[in-house]
């Protein structure tokens, strides 16, 4: 099951190796694969816990791989930035790309999804696993370099929000009836 | 085995129809005459190409646009045109000129004639392309047109007509504010380089292309070659362009191509000329530094951006 949804995560990077010979815009075909398969997987990561408490179906034992397969996309589509638009030119990313907050918002996502794939092992996890809320911010930010990204925002961006929305509603009821509960 | 050009076959049942038409009346002719298909081959001076640039491929020009009227996408402009009717259209001439006058495209090509421009064309989203256009110089046009001394600057509209464009059918949900205005200073306007295009690759223009005419000003960033032209106005002030309107931190009137000017989200100083996967430098006005330099003497190019 595990190596089905992982042949069919990384379908879309197939597709993008197929079509690079004839893209009209390659560079930009790759930025946009790679970013859109890392913010849903990102998205779809948050699923298992809502549908665990929401529909009572339990796969949670998917949410590492979900996770992990999106920072891969994430590591791809910095690789782009690094090697192919910016060709390796350390001066102009330090200097003047990282400067902007479009870029930079995209750099903190990284760096909050790279941690937590170092710390998504068994001993480290243990220990850091409730930074792991982070990845809500790491959703947010990586939204607002999306919307950025373009002169306008397009339909994925806000279907991507208003997902999210969603998810994020269904979580902060949960808690709330947790609380109230207790009390 | 002999197979007829689509082309040829197109002209000759055409050719077969107006026979059958003249037996039957004058008004047949002129009803087939209209009903002529546009994308018949242009007559044009061809661009004898000093800079031996070599255009991108119609495939790419044609396929990969920016036309907001149509969608944000840069690939679903291609099929949402396709059923719009580009012909008759009439291009109107208003403000301080000798006289206001309103034009079909069909005159304009008479009366001016068609030469080809070998252009760059730089997208101010960090894309480029080059392309082979048709059409003829904005000079021309303004002579004729004999601007006034209160003619500052030209300010260009975009047709709007919700019945072509969906994009301008959704009111309060429209990408951006139609109908789109450019603008030039008329010193810009009246630059050997400002070009009316009317066709590409010997063809008249697609329409996700700007059909059926539009504006072409090679040392500008992209948005400034206003598509679909339904209004030519010559005022005596600087019109507001849409994307400074939109966001006039981030765009502004003048637009000259400038890789020392970043965008305030990415650097303008490389771009991803289409059909590549490594990128090249972006030259200062789109490499047209010598043709249009003088312009912009003494102006701060950081303020004026």
């Amino acid at each position: 099951m595990k190596i089905f949804l992982v042949l069919l995560a990384l379908l879309p990077l197939g597709v993008a190796y197929y079509k690079l010979d004839s893209a009209i815009d390659p560079i930009k075909m790759l930025y946009t694969t790679t970013g859109i398969g890392a913010i849903s997987l990102l998205l779809l990561s948050l699923l298992p816990s809502t549908c665990k408490r929401v529909c009572h179906f339990n796969f949670l034992r998917y949410r590492k791989t979900i996770g992990l397969l999106s920072f891969l996309y994430v590591l791809l589509h910095v690789s782009v930035f690094i090697v192919l638009d910016s060709e390796f030119d350390y001066i102009t990313i330090f200097e003047k790309s990282l400067k902007k907050p479009f870029i930079y918002v995209g750099v903190i996502a990284f760096i909050i999804l790279l941690f937590m794939t170092l710390t998504s092992f068994k001993k480290l996890f243990a220990k850091y696993s409730k930074y792991h809320k982070a990845v809500y911010l790491a959703l947010a930010l990586a939204l607002l370099h999306s919307f950025w990204a373009q002169k306008v925002a397009g339909v994925f961006e806000y279907n991507v929000v208003a997902i999210g929305l969603v998810l994020l509603g269904e979580r902060i009821w949960a808690w709330k009836t947790l609380h109230v509960k207790t009390f | 085995m002999h197979i007829t050009p689509e082309a040829l076959f197109e002209a000759r049942r055409n050719f077969l129809k107006l026979g059958a038409g003249a037996l039957v009346s004058s008004t047949a002719i002129a009803q087939l005459l209209a009903d002529m298909p546009h994308d018949m081959n242009l007559t044009y001076t061809p661009d004898p190409n000093p800079l031996k640039l070599s255009p991108n491929t119609f495939e790419q020009i044609t396929n990969y646009v920016n036309f907001y009227e149509f969608s944000t996408d840069k690939t679903a402009p291609v099929k949402l045109s396709q059923g719009m009717k580009t012909d008759p259209w009439n291009v109107g001439f208003f403000g301080e000129l000798k006289t206001e006058q309103m034009l079909s495209v069909d005159a304009l090509i008479a009366k001016f004639g068609l030469e080809e421009r070998i252009y760059r064309f730089r997208c101010v989203e960090g894309w480029s392309m080059v392309v082979p256009w048709i059409g003829f110089p904005l000079s021309k046009l303004l002579d004729y047109l004999e601007p006034n001394a209160n003619a500052k600057y030209v300010k260009f509209t975009t047709r709007h007509d919700p019945s072509l464009f969906p994009d301008q059918a959704k009111g309060l949900f429209a990408s951006i504010p139609h109908p789109y205005v450019e603008g030039l200073r008329m010193d810009e306007a009246r630059n050997p380089l400002a070009f009316i295009a009317v066709g590409m690759y010997g063809k008249r223009l697609l329409p996700q292309n700007g059909a059926p005419i539009r504006l072409v000003v090679p040392w500008k960033y992209g948005f400034k070659s206003i598509k679909s032209l339904d209004l030519i106005e010559c005022v005596d002030k600087e019109p507001l362009n849409t994307w400074q309107a939109i966001d006039a931190k981030e765009y502004g009137f003048y637009a000259n191509v400038n890789p020392a000017v970043d965008h305030p989200r990415w650097t303008q100083s490389k771009e991803r000329l289409l059909g590549k996967l490594t990128k090249q430098a972006t030259l200062p006005f789109n490499g047209y530094e010598k043709e249009v330099a003088s312009l912009y003497a003494g102006m701060d190019l950081r303020k004026f951006f």
